[in-house]
């Protein structure tokens, strides 16, 4: 698989999810690790494993301040009004739905089974260690990054 | 006429903007439960009768496609159409679902009409054979 056309199924991935469910806008996109701006932040990091063909692994970071934005979005409330614990699973949900949405644009035609999303404790901007494909998109109140690690087909 | 709907998703956050969804959709939703699995479900239909389901498939205790056999197994439960909401967009798993009996087939993410759209034709379905 080409690593442009993982890009591209990522950034088609994340503008659906975020413009359908989320109401939220992709002001700039780009491949590689985030800017270093708001490093340090308290931020959501969510993983997840999918299996089939091919297996791997999938991570989406947003800091803490537009994980309430998102969270606010998707479940109609003012964002003073969401909690941490539903701040995380929002993220969580925005995972599962953009590695869905990922892989089926990379293998429309193949099986996966993928795991509940976790929560890890890993900085934003920081993606899978080794092989792997970064991303970060600028949505105005934040940036968030999502990572992708292909392993071996099963 | 009231709607009345049972969702059924692990992710409050899910069902919470499932309902919101159906809220702003125009339909007319009257009562709107709310189960975590499809065990729970199913004790909540025991008591509660309810126009259509939404259900997820990837859930603990018991998923989406065993929630659809008990489902299909029950004289009376088995007419209520159910309307399958998942990330999984394969074919053969959205194949799978509607041989088990469910009316259609939503994936995630969906825009507030698709839901809309797909509800009222799961509906149309059941009314066409009445």
């Amino acid at each position: 698989m080409e690593p442009n056309e993982i890009q591209a199924a990522l950034a088609a991935a994340v503008e659906e999810v975020l413009e359908t469910m989320y109401f939220s806008t992709v002001l700039a996109s780009a491949d590689g690790a985030a800017p270093s701006e708001g490093g340090g932040a308290p931020a959501i990091t969510v993983k997840l494993r999918f299996e089939g063909s091919p297996s791997g692994g999938f991570r989406v970071s947003v800091p803490l301040t537009l994980a309430r934005v998102v969270s606010a979005g998707f479940l109609g409330r003012e964002e003073a009004e969401v909690s941490d614990s539903q701040a995380e699973e929002v993220v969580g949900e925005l995972a599962n739905m953009i590695c869905g949405s990922v892989l089926s644009r990379l293998q429309s035609d193949a099986t996966f089974q993928i795991t509940h999303p976790e929560l890890t404790p890993t900085e934003p901007g920081v993606g899978f260690e080794g092989a792997g494909a970064n991303r970060w998109f600028d949505l105005g109140d934040g940036i968030l990054t999502v990572s992708l690690e292909l392993g071996q087909t099963v | 006429m009231e709607l009345h709907v049972l969702i059924v998703d692990d992710s409050p956050a899910m069902r919470s903007f499932i309902r919101r969804v159906l809220d702003l959709s125009g339909l007319e939703v009257g009562r709107c439960l709310e189960a975590s699995n499809g065990e729970e479900a199913l004790r909540l239909l025991e008591n509660n009768w309810v126009d259509a389901v939404l259900t997820d498939i990837n859930m603990p205790q018991m998923d989406g496609e065993e929630f659809l056999r008990r489902l299909a197994e029950h004289q009376v439960l088995r007419l209520i159409p159910v309307l399958v909401v998942s990330t999984d967009r394969t074919e053969s798993r959205i194949q799978k679902m509607l041989t088990l009996g469910a009316k259609g087939y939503v994936t995630k993410p969906f825009a507030p009409e698709t839901l809309r759209d797909e509800l009222e034709h799961s509906l149309g379905v059941v009314h066409g054979t009445e």
